[in-house]
């Protein structure tokens, strides 16, 4: 590959949140769909932050904190349906539920703090 | 025992997590000394250097460029293509006997043989494509990057992990098979009902991988609209838009209605499989039911991986036939009806499970009008070399190559939509024959015509012309003898997917053994070619080094290619790395 700029290569072209998107995506599937706790929460944690830093990135979204807490309730929206959903079945989802929640919650808290705290330390608008 | 795994997973994915957070703090710093911002001018002071991507590694995790990307993909299907073409290494060793005496297990063969076939098609098939499409689509239709380039490299990066659950069941994992359902997954099977092993979790993995890819495809496919239909240069109008990218249009099209139905019915699978749905049971929706949801995908899935192909023979065919492409709006034309046609075919992958023959008959109609579109792309690829000045350079012989096999391919296939003929040949090696001429006699064929065609262009090398052609000729003769031997060895009846047979099936199959092998070792001076060529091969000379201005044939990529030399040689006062070879390199391939 020629080290050289060509035309259109006088622009950024780096962001390090795609491939955390794609991580986070195959990790929540794999934690969801076995009840395996600590990859469908790590896995939503990875996947909804680096959404948010995407969204903050492409300035779809002033804040990344307050993307990652409005992504969030979408989370624990979705788990609080499956816990809705668990009284429908045979199924056991509880655990599922629970861990969509939990996510939900945690990067709730995780949004929100960010945002009281961590503002200051970004460059002044 | 379990609360220790738990504790463990915990442990490692906290620890991925901290991991993950150092990595993007490290990034942040390294953002905070250079300007961001979207369109912002940030060209390093230096002058030249990519100063506005990182070095190393981390600018090729971190890449949103859609030629880095088009790398990554084509680096990614060719891992994937290596892989599956070992597998069916493997397979084909094992057919050299009628028992399992190679390979010693029939479940082994079975899971090689549903892995080749969704290696290839998923992993292999649509990233090349991707490749292609993401390096030179914007190049052509003047387009600065992609519509949306981080959903370009979300879509790139979903892959690995779809290729590593697809391929999960043959790591060292305890309790992990690999799945033997075939690529079809038809239920009841696949839904792991009965007393196989096919309940295992080795399945569910390998359908998520499914999954995954779907998601990729079609996040892929969103931005080539958006990018095809607003951001072309204004003198790209769609009068004259150029045929590689209306098949990618096309395709991109075919994507968006097929694989959101693929993702939809594996989740409806998995579901059947986890959450005791009855979707695909038989006393809910039926087998029967994943068979239409699978084929209604399924083929235009083929039209997903040959169309875009057949773009680039349309694109690279007239360069080297010295005549502008016959009948270009035809092309165009036959591209999208195949495109909307292709939706009314799907059943005719069905004529021997009972249904309605009056649903059989109109689907036969309907698969047997596809051969007109078809026909008019292969007419107009033979008269555009008809009376043309024919030169025959690799990626020449390779379209030659695929309109040949495409030939074979398509009018097998033909036969094939008949129901009288389908209920024969049905399940035999008849159809492996066939849809073999076209995903590896065509599709693979096209690859690498664009593989060799646009060589220089992305390295600014050449490739070694002999062993290229080396390369073509065993493909060739190779793609022949296996697969013609299928097609006989179909007619006398040998049932498909099988590891083991009759001892009368022997010599056809050691046969088509044989051009497997040659296949294997073209593959091999392909791989070593092109790698030892990008590190080392003659540098190109022009920025023209197809010669194309001669014909008045040139193309916007090559003038984008012409430019970059330029810029790059100013950079470097005059270029002192590049060598002068006195021209004899640009006549090397003619």
């Amino acid at each position: 590959m020629d080290e050289n700029p060509g035309l259109s290569e006088e622009y950024r072209m780096a962001s390090p949140w795609p491939l955390f998107v794609a991580l986070g995506l195959p990790i929540a599937e794999v934690g969801i769909l076995f009840g395996l706790v600590p990859l469908a929460v790590g896995g939503l944690v990875l996947f909804c932050g680096a959404i948010a830093g995407i969204l903050r990135e492409a300035e779809y979204a002033a804040s990344g904190w307050r993307a990652l807490a409005a992504l969030s309730l979408v989370i624990a929206g979705g788990g609080l349906a499956l816990l809705y959903a668990d009284g429908a079945t045979e199924s056991d989802l509880v655990v599922r539920a629970y861990s969509m929640v939990g996510a939900g919650v945690l990067m709730f808290v995780g949004g929100v703090g960010g945002e009281l705290f961590a503002r200051d330390a970004e460059p002044a608008i | 025992m379990e609360i220790t795994g738990q504790l463990l997973l915990t442990v490692l994915m906290g620890a991925f997590l901290l991991g993950v957070a150092a990595f993007l703090a490290r990034v942040e710093e390294w953002r905070s000394y250079t300007p961001l911002g979207a369109g912002g001018g940030a060209v390093g002071e230096s002058g030249y250097g990519h100063a506005e991507k990182p070095a190393g590694l981390i600018r090729w995790f971190t890449t949103v460029d859609h030629k880095d990307i088009g790398l990554l993909y084509g680096a990614y299907a060719t891992i994937a293509f290596v892989v599956g073409g070992l597998m069916v290494m493997l397979m084909r060793a094992e057919l050299t006997t009628p028992a399992t005496d190679v390979l010693g297990s029939a479940t082994f063969y079975n899971s090689l043989l549903t892995s080749h076939g969704i290696t290839m098609l998923f992993l292999f098939g649509t990233p090349i494509i991707a490749a292609f499409a993401n390096y030179l689509v914007p190049l052509i239709i003047g387009a600065d990057d992609m519509a949306f380039p981080r959903i370009n490299a979300i879509a790139f990066w979903l892959l690995p992990p779809a290729a590593l659950l697809i391929w999960a069941g043959f790591f060292p994992l305890p309790d992990v098979l690999p799945a033997q359902t075939a690529w079809t997954m038809y239920a009841p099977l696949s839904a792991g009902v009965g007393n196989g092993t096919q309940a295992n979790v080795g399945v569910d993995l390998m359908l998520l991988g499914l999954h995954l890819s779907g998601v990729s495809a079609t996040m892929g496919a969103i931005n080539f609209i958006a990018t095809i239909f607003t951001e072309r240069a204004e003198e790209v109008s769609w009068a004259n838009l150029d045929i590689f990218s209306w098949t990618i249009l096309t395709q991109s099209g075919l994507i968006l209605f097929a694989f959101p139905l693929l993702g939809s019915a594996l989740v409806m699978l998995l579901l059947d499989r986890n959450f005791g749905t009855t979707f695909f049971a038989v006393e809910g929706g039926g087998p029967i039911l994943w068979q239409h949801l699978f084929w209604f995908f399924g083929h235009p899935e083929v039209y997903i991986l040959v169309l875009p192909p057949m773009g680039i023979i349309s694109y690279v065919l007239p360069r080297f036939a010295g005549r502008k492409l016959f009948g270009f709006k035809f092309v165009v034309y036959s591209t999208l009806a195949i495109g909307v046609l292709s939706f009314g075919v799907w059943a005719h992958h069905m004529f021997s499970t009972g249904i309605d023959p009056r649903l059989r008959a109109s689907f036969m109609a309907v698969s047997l009008a596809i051969a007109i579109p078809s026909a008019v792309k292969t007419f107009n690829w033979i008269t555009t070399m008809w009376n043309g000045k024919i030169r025959l350079t690799t990626p020449m012989l390779f379209c030659i190559g695929f309109v040949s096999n495409f030939v074979i391919g398509g009018v097998t296939g033909v036969f094939l939509a008949s129901i009288p003929v389908d209920l024969v040949l049905h399940d035999t090696y008849y159809v492996v024959g066939h849809f073999h001429y076209i995903v590896m006699g065509a599709i693979t064929f096209a690859g690498m015509a664009g593989i060799y065609y646009w060589f220089p262009l992305v390295t600014g090398r050449w490739y070694q012309r002999s062993l290229a052609k080396a390369h073509f000729w065993l493909w060739m003769i190779g793609t022949n003898i296996t697969f013609f031997a299928m097609v006989l060895l179909g007619y006398g009846g040998m049932p498909r997917r099988y590891a083991t047979y009759l001892p009368q099936f022997a010599t056809l199959h050691q046969v088509a053994t044989l051009g497997a092998f040659m296949l294997f070792v073209g593959g091999i001076i392909w791989i070593y070619n092109v790698f030892v060529s990008w590190m080392e091969g003659a540098r190109v000379e022009s920025g023209d080094p197809w010669r194309l201005e001669a014909t008045n044939l040139n193309t916007a990529e090559w003038d984008w290619f012409d430019t970059k030399r330029e810029t790059s040689l100013a950079a470097t006062d005059g270029g002192e790395d590049v060598q002068t070879d006195g021209g004899q390199e640009s006549q090397r391939d003619s």
